[in-house]
């Protein structure tokens, strides 16, 4: 049994900035992970970060993990094990996990769960075939391990996940077919649907999967359109031709430990799923467990590590209220307090509406239920982003608005920022050497570019995390026009070389000739390519095409897109059939699973007694919120009313002789005698 | 197939090895995992529904769902997703169930 | 929810639901069961599931061959397709003590009386049926082939649903509150949703028997008692019967899903409703694990729990009408075994309930441990 003062369970960005926190007050820490290595999701992260400085705005991901994990190895006193599963968390505090072999035994004074999300199966037909991978996995194949996941890839989702992974792919060599979205708006940051937009992928707005096609692997999918009540329309299917469909179709908080050691948990659609109770130092309903990250609802990396640090200092405090803290407790109350303003700021705009109002239905009962406050930007009168929302371009009057009167526009080049959403994200403001982008007044301002002071000098476009700034030039002399742009494939282009230039849809507008090629170590993996082109292409060309590989133009598949007939809407929903699997561990299908809530079975418990779904070894991760959305469907049932099952201990499972080697640790190794 | 130039990435492979997957040789880097190795080398299908006996791939990749459950040396249902490949590993795919001993 | 019932039923575990049934079969109108849960989401859903004949006495034998009968032919008995995923591939009941051989000799007497087929098994004999068994120590084994086990929560479903086609209310998530009294007699129950008037009550409610007995002012003597119990990956079948150690205290089996569930007795566990798991147990269970059944050793424990023993003083059912209040009826103290008692104990109760001689000729009253008739069952794990 080893004792410490605080526990933290998982290795993501939340976890390390807990371990630090507490690492920091002097106390002695461990850091369990159960991958061999730290960093959880920003290991697959290849794009930069959004966000401030502070919070590593402008790195990537993968680098975020190698700065976070560079402090943890300065203290002595922060032990971090590696491989090692949190297994259960029982009645008297001890934490058991398994590590090489072996279980062992925690009784820390403080815990914090940074356990992370899992992902979210959908229901469709022939949704188990190979070939149907969750985005996660998508990453790890191909950003981890270098392997090519595929060669044409269905995305399912918009979020950022399905944008992201989607560039991803195409980074790594494979071709994207499409990006669908159920949904009416395009979930992720638009700089992130617009960089795909301009390498030719479609996004389709209110379209879903309905079907993979094929029999031992994927050969194709059906995607077909929804009408407003979600349902299928007749008619709007498309075919598209590929061997990979790629599920981003969102995260639920994994909290599996804490309810199981009887933390009070509570469905809130908005972070994603049960998420623990917890209180504004993120302590749980039971005392000393804290929570951060994804696990205590789904957000931005930026998020968790803030949050990381907040429970890692409030566990802190519960083991420091007996000891002398190297902080006083003014300074520990004042970097709470900073770190609570940090994350309502980041939750402040727009994008942070749907976190602000989940965290009100987070507050005890009788409590009013949005009360985080939202900071608005100080720009208030913003347009509507309107199509922007739907196709990922931006329309010309909204162009209009990020460019400099007729006089500005020559001799002199000038930045373009076609940055239209408010996100948290400042990178843009320091980058400019000469202050023509105005200091924000809350991170989730608008960039505003001061003409009069802009050289043009392109500093900031490798610098914006969401490749969203291009310069332009016009050079009346020469009858041309030079475009600067963010690059991030390979190959490179080279100086020199004639390209095929496209818009923002992907689509050839004509050639131009590679004038230069910015790849400098300080540019960090985004060349800045500056390409010559004729003058009325200047405003529409934001990407070259070199060569043709990756990138795959619009037009050929809006061929397949068929016209849907909106008087035509089906009447009667078409859901997912019968056979769909729901539950990939025991092979239960949809249609079992209604014809048991038709019975009556209506808690997600019940129906995993008579169906195994949720006995796997998955332990209901893949099947659960598909049941309880179910369960909800036919009873009428609000699904914060369909129970979520029981988890039991031990999560990850362990072999009984992992088990028996504990016990030899503990009693001596004396073997058992009968 | 294998990533050999990454515009961001560099990837550090290790020694190559080699392990028997359901008697046949398949290569891999030392430090991948058992799926990754076989992914990269054109083997999707991982295992069989345990009723419906439908193949089953690489889904999750991170050691949640059951779909590449395999017995490695000897040791049935072990998640070959985050396992990592070990020169002269015996692999066996499930069809569905393993065997105990 | 029916207001007027002629029987109410509390406790939709096996032995509510199997009561539940065999009161309908009979002809009672009006049953009604109430269970605070779901159905089986008590002991019977937590519990191994085995039905074993090799008892050390002779009721304890009758009841468990009645039931098995009624196991074995549920389809045919119900009038219903079911499948309780039965396993009759036997018990295999482990000695190693010269005196455990003696009591199982003196046992198969009892059982070969009743027509029960157990054998003694030299240890070698017990390694053909068990290949993986270490047979180290082992002083012989008895192993009865018809002995087995099934999915509890089917065969529970199964009663349920049978009992409802012959009429039965049964409502979840309905909890009793109270006992009415009138003139002596029960009178009613109370609800949180709602009150019933019935002249008969019948306290099937399991780990909560005692609090049953408690709103009927009757301090029953049975209390609760965790005993934990987990659950391996499923693997192709390796495990025929159901081994079991007395004086190792441990059960295991493998579910034709191919899980292996096993459990121990708990050791100083004190009374009362705790349900938490332990990490203690995991350590007791794969260390005994591990020595009886080697290969085991690389199977994975994927989920653990606990449920509670309703343990009376003999560690045997109280099954009869109450003497103080009239209408009063139960089924408890069950200690561990009223899953494979449920088919027996549910004809028992049609019995008691309609005033005609038991069926079966045993004593289950209450009154036997003021009249010192305390019965002595050897072979309880």
């Amino acid at each position: 049994m080893k004792r410490l003062d605080v526990l933290v369970i998982g290795g993501g960005p939340a976890g390390i900035s807990a371990a630090i926190a507490a690492g920091k007050m002097g106390l002695e820490v461990v850091l369990l992970e159960e991958r061999e290595f730290l960093g959880g999701q920003l290991v697959k992260q290849t794009h930069r970060f959004f966000g401030s400085k502070e919070e590593h705005a402008g790195v990537r991901g993968i680098d975020i993990v190698t700065e976070l994990t560079a402090t943890l190895s300065g203290m002595p006193n922060v032990s971090t094990w590696l491989e090692a599963t949190a297994l259960g968390l029982y009645e008297d505090g001890v934490v058991t996990v398994l590590h090489q072999g072996r279980m062992h035994k925690f009784l820390p004074r403080s815990i914090v769960a940074a356990t992370g999300a899992f992902e979210r199966f959908l229901p469709f037909e022939n949704n188990d075939l190979p070939g149907v991978f969750g985005a996660g996995a998508v990453q790890t194949l191909m950003n981890m391990y270098g392997v090519k996941p595929a060669q044409k890839v269905l995305m399912v989702g918009s979020g950022n996940i399905g944008l992201i992974v989607s560039y991803q792919l195409i980074q790594a060599g494979v071709e994207v077919v499409a990006v669908l979205e159920a949904a009416g708006n395009i979930g992720g940051y638009l700089v992130h649907a617009s960089k795909l937009r301009r390498l030719g992928v479609p996004i389709l707005t209110h379209y879903t999967v309905q079907k993979a096609i094929g029999t031992s692997e994927v050969e194709g999918a059906i995607a077909v359109r929804l009408d407003d009540r979600w349902n299928p329309v007749e008619g709007s299917e498309i075919l598209f031709p590929c061997d990979a469909i790629c599920l981003a179709t969102g995260l639920s908080p994994l909290g599996e430990i804490l309810s199981q050691a009887g933390c009070q948990v509570k469905y809130v659609p908005e972070l994603g799923g049960d998420v623990p109770v917890r209180d504004e130092n993120l302590q749980t309903t039971r005392p000393g467990v804290f929570v951060a990250g994804d696990l205590a609802g789904i957000e931005e990396a930026t998020a968790a590590m803030l949050e990381g640090e907040l429970a890692g200092l409030g566990a802190a405090r519960t083991v420091l209220s007996q000891r002398a803290s190297p902080w006083s407790e003014e300074d520990l109350e004042k970097r709470v307090q900073d770190l609570k303003q940090k994350l309502s700021g980041l939750r402040a705009g727009p994008v942070g509406e749907k976190i602000r109002k989940g965290l009100g239905r987070l507050r005890p009962a009788g409590e009013s239920g949005e009360d985080v406050p939202e900071i608005k930007p100080s720009q208030q009168d913003q347009p509507p982003l309107e199509e922007l929302w739907k196709t990922g371009i931006p329309t010309p009057s909204q162009l209009q608005r990020k460019l400099p009167e007729e006089a500005r526009k020559q001799p002199r080049p000038f930045a373009v920022v076609e940055c239209f959403q408010q996100i948290p994200c400042d990178p843009c403001v320091q980058s400019c050497p000469v202050g023509a982008i105005a200091p924000f007044s809350t991170i989730n301002d608008i960039p505003q570019v001061d003409f009069a002071r802009c050289t043009g000098c392109g500093n900031c476009i490798a610098r914006c995390p969401g490749l969203a700034i291009f310069v332009v030039g016009y050079q009346p002399e020469k009858g041309k026009a030079t475009v600067s742009l963010p690059y991030e494939l390979l190959p490179r282009p080279e100086k020199g070389q004639v390209v095929e230039v496209l818009d923002r849809a992907g689509r050839v507008a004509g050639e131009g000739t590679v004038l230069s090629v910015l790849d400098s170590p300080r540019m960090d993996r985004t060349a800045v390519v500056k390409v010559e082109v004729d003058p009325e292409l200047a405003m529409e060309v934001r990407m070259v095409r070199c060569p043709v590989e990756n990138v795959n133009a619009q037009e050929t598949q809006q061929e397949h897109l068929a016209q849907p007939n909106e008087e035509e809407w089906a009447q009667d929903p078409t859901l997912p059939g019968d056979d769909t699997i729901v539950c990939r561990c025991e092979d239960v299908t949809l249609g079992q699973i209604r014809e048991l809530i038709q019975k009556g079975f209506t808690t997600i418990e019940e129906i995993k007694h008579v169906s195994r779904c949720g006995m796997g070894p998955c332990q209901g991760k893949t099947c659960s919120p598909i049941i309880a959305r179910e369960i909800a469907r036919i009873t009428g049932k609000p699904l914060d009313q369909v129970k979520p099952a029981k988890t039991r201990p031990p999560f990850g499972g362990i072999l009984f002789e992992e088990v028996v080697r504990s016990e030899e640790e503990s009693d001596g190794g004396e073997a058992y005698e009968a | 197939m294998r990533v050999q130039q990454h515009p961001v990435l560099t990837f550090e492979r290790g020694a190559r090895i080699t392990f028997l997957f359901d008697g046949q040789p398949v290569e891999a880097y030392e430090g991948e995992t058992i799926v990754a190795a076989l992914h990269a080398a054109g083997i999707w299908k991982l295992s069989e529904s345990p009723a419906k006996h439908r193949p089953r791939g690489l889904f999750c990749a991170i050691g949640h769902c059951s779909s590449c459950l395999m017995t490695v040396d000897g040791v049935p249902n072990v998640r070959t997703c985050v396992t990592r490949a070990r020169q002269g590993m015996v692999v066996v795919s499930q069809q569905p169930r393993g065997d105990l001993g | 929810m029916k207001r007027n019932a002629s029987v109410v039923i509390v406790g939709g575990g096996i032995v509510g639901c199997c009561i539940a049934y065999s009161l309908a079969r009979e002809g009672i109108k009006d049953v009604v069961l109430l269970e605070r849960g779901t159905l089986s989401g008590g002991a019977t859903g937590r519990c191994g599931a085995g039905v074993r004949q090799q008892w050390g006495t002779a009721q304890n034998c009758l009841l468990a061959r009645e039931s098995m009968r009624v196991f074995e032919n549920l389809p045919d008995v119900l009038g219903m397709d079911c499948d309780i995923e039965l396993k009759q591939k036997g018990y295999l009941l482990l000695a190693y003590s010269g005196k455990e051989m003696q009591q199982f000799e003196k046992n198969l007497q009892v059982q070969h009386a009743l027509d029960i087929p157990s054998r003694l098994l030299t240890p070698q004999e017990a390694r053909d049926i068990v290949p993986m068994l270490n047979i180290e120590h082992l002083a012989g084994a008895a192993f009865c082939p018809t002995d087995g086990h099934a999915n509890p929560f089917l065969t529970t479903l199964a009663f349920a649903d049978a009992a409802r086609n012959l009429g039965v209310e049964i409502h979840q998530g309905v909890e009793v509150r109270a006992i009415q009294q009138q003139n002596g007699r029960v009178s009613g129950v109370t609800t949180d949703k709602g009150s019933i008037e019935t002249p008969v009550v019948i306290n099937a409610a399991g780990g909560w028997s005692h609090e049953i007995g408690e709103m009927a002012g009757l301090d029953l003597p049975v209390f609760s008692e965790r005993h934990e119990i987990l659950v391996t990956e499923p693997v192709n079948p390796i495990l025929d019967p159901m081994v079991m150690s007395f004086s190792y205290n441990i059960y295991c089996q493998q579910t034709p899903h191919g899980s292996f569930i096993m459990g121990h007795g708990p050791e100083n566990e004190p009374p009362g409703h705790n349900q938490e798991s332990s990490w203690q147990f995991l350590e007791s269970m794969a260390k005994k694990a591990t020595w009886l059944l080697p290969p085991l050793a690389k199977l994975r424990i994927v989920r653990q729990w606990a449920g509670s023993y309703n343990m009376s003083p003999d560690r045997q059912p109280i099954v009869c009408a109450s003497e103080q209040l009239e209408g009063f009826f139960m089924a408890i103290g069950f200690s561990g075994h009223g899953f494979m008692l449920g088919p027996a104990i549910g004809t028992l109760m049609a019995d008691l309930v309609l005033r005609r001689p038991l069926t079966w000729d045993v004593t289950l009253d209450l009154g036997r441990f003021s009249r010192q008739e305390i019965i002595s069952e050897p072979s309880v794990v």
